[in-house]
């Protein structure tokens, strides 16, 4: 089995939305694992960049990161993600206190932050309940379309 | 466009009472105006001046049918439709400052905020109508359509031509996507090509050359360092 057909597997794996799958050709045999379970898809994940590790990156810090991404999975970690280009602020307005900061407890609907992209503020809200495990990003720094905000633990 | 229009008095920001209604799940078009705001929202919980009975105050619930991550344009196109507004009402011609200040006479006679909660767009829309003058800290900034033109108009006119418009510039972008926008934008404004400006950013001011707008939307700017995408921000002219 060569690396073409390998990741045809994989982008047939993805597609499917299994989170498994295990293919024997011959004495060849391929299982593939994705580290995000498919039922944790219809939450947020984090963006491709946060999960892939750097192509020329040794083999044990691509197993590190995607045991990293099967943990958080599985402890039920959610990543908030930018739905826009914009500038991310943490609080409502210069000087006040953020609106939530790590070890906080939210709930749905509750906003986390703004986006602001040519003066469209976009609250961004939780989806969930949980606990703000981490904040991805500094006050004022750009963000990319679905870079991921925070990391939070649902309860 | 259902288009339900709320009459208040005094209150303290049409964008609280218009996001109300929004979460109420009221249809796209409902209208919060105002005769006066005692806490008028601007960007980052700044004030808009609001003097009782001389200026035009009101929010918009907007549900565009367009992919969320193109919703900034809107803010273009209600600059647009402002602008237009504006000139078809008092006569006024005014100058658009990326990305929807409206200018006339190089001061700011209307300003729009957006903000996108409950899945609904609340624009908010506030024009110097009839002010006579301003406080001193506005008075280097601000103006008023009566200043510029040396009369009075009618505010009622001017709400009728804005909601028609800003329902025509909806129209068009969610016909035909960001594409037109940009280009009646570009064509409306002065501060798209070759303007020298500083742009206000969480890090600090930036200046440069404009020189542009992306696919998006977005300005560029020609800086000593090179060339910046200015996702948000205010930008200023400077000589």
């Amino acid at each position: 089995m060569n690396a073409e057909e390998i990741r045809e597997l994989i982008r047939l794996a993805q597609e499917s939305g299994v989170a498994e799958l295990e293919v024997q050709r011959g004495e060849n045999r391929v299982r593939i694992r994705l580290a995000v379970a498919p039922a944790a898809l219809d939450f947020v994940v984090p963006p491709l960049q946060a999960q892939a590790p750097p192509l020329n990156s040794q083999p044990t810090q691509a197993a590190a990161a995607a045991k990293q991404a099967e943990v958080e999975a599985e402890a039920n970690v959610l990543y908030v993600k930018s739905p826009i280009v914009g500038t991310y602020y943490e609080s409502p307005a210069p000087g006040s206190p953020a609106f939530v900061k790590v070890g906080d407890q939210v709930s749905p609907g509750q906003v986390l932050c703004i986006i602001e992209s040519m003066k469209l503020m976009n609250e961004i809200e939780s989806e969930v309940s949980g606990v703000v495990l981490r904040k991805l990003v500094e006050n004022g720094r750009p963000v990319e379309y679905g870079e991921a905000l925070f990391a939070i633990r649902a309860s | 466009m259902t288009r339900r229009i709320h009459r208040y008095g005094t209150v303290d920001s049409t964008m609280r009472i218009a996001a109300g209604y929004a979460a109420l799940g009221c249809p796209p078009g409902t209208v919060v105006v105002a005769n006066e705001q005692t806490a008028g929202t601007g960007r980052f919980g700044r004030r808009w001046h609001s003097e009782k009975g001389t200026g035009l105050y009101l929010s918009q619930v907007l549900r565009p049918d367009v992919p969320g991550d193109r919703l900034p344009v809107v803010t273009l196109a209600l600059a647009l439709a402002t602008g237009d507004a504006i000139a078809r009402a008092s006569g006024v011609i005014c100058d658009l400052r990326w990305p929807n200040d409206v200018v006339a006479g190089g001061r700011k006679c209307a300003g729009i905020l957006v903000q996108l909660q409950d899945r609904a767009l609340i624009a908010g829309i506030g024009i110097n109508v009839n002010h006579a003058a301003f406080p001193e800290e506005l008075a280097g900034s601000a103006t008023s359509l009566r200043i510029v033109s040396g009369r009075e108009h009618s505010r009622d006119a001017l709400l009728d031509e804005l909601l028609e418009s800003i329902d025509t510039y909806m129209r068009l972008f969610e016909a035909e996507g960001t594409e037109p926008i940009l280009r009646l934008f570009a064509a409306a404004s002065s501060y798209v090509q070759g303007r020298r400006v500083v742009v206000e950013q969480p890090q600090g001011m930036l200046a440069g050359v404009t020189d542009g707008l992306d696919p998006v939307g977005f300005l560029w700017l020609r800086t000593e360092t090179g060339r910046e995408l200015i996702v948000s921000g205010g930008v200023r002219p400077c000589s």
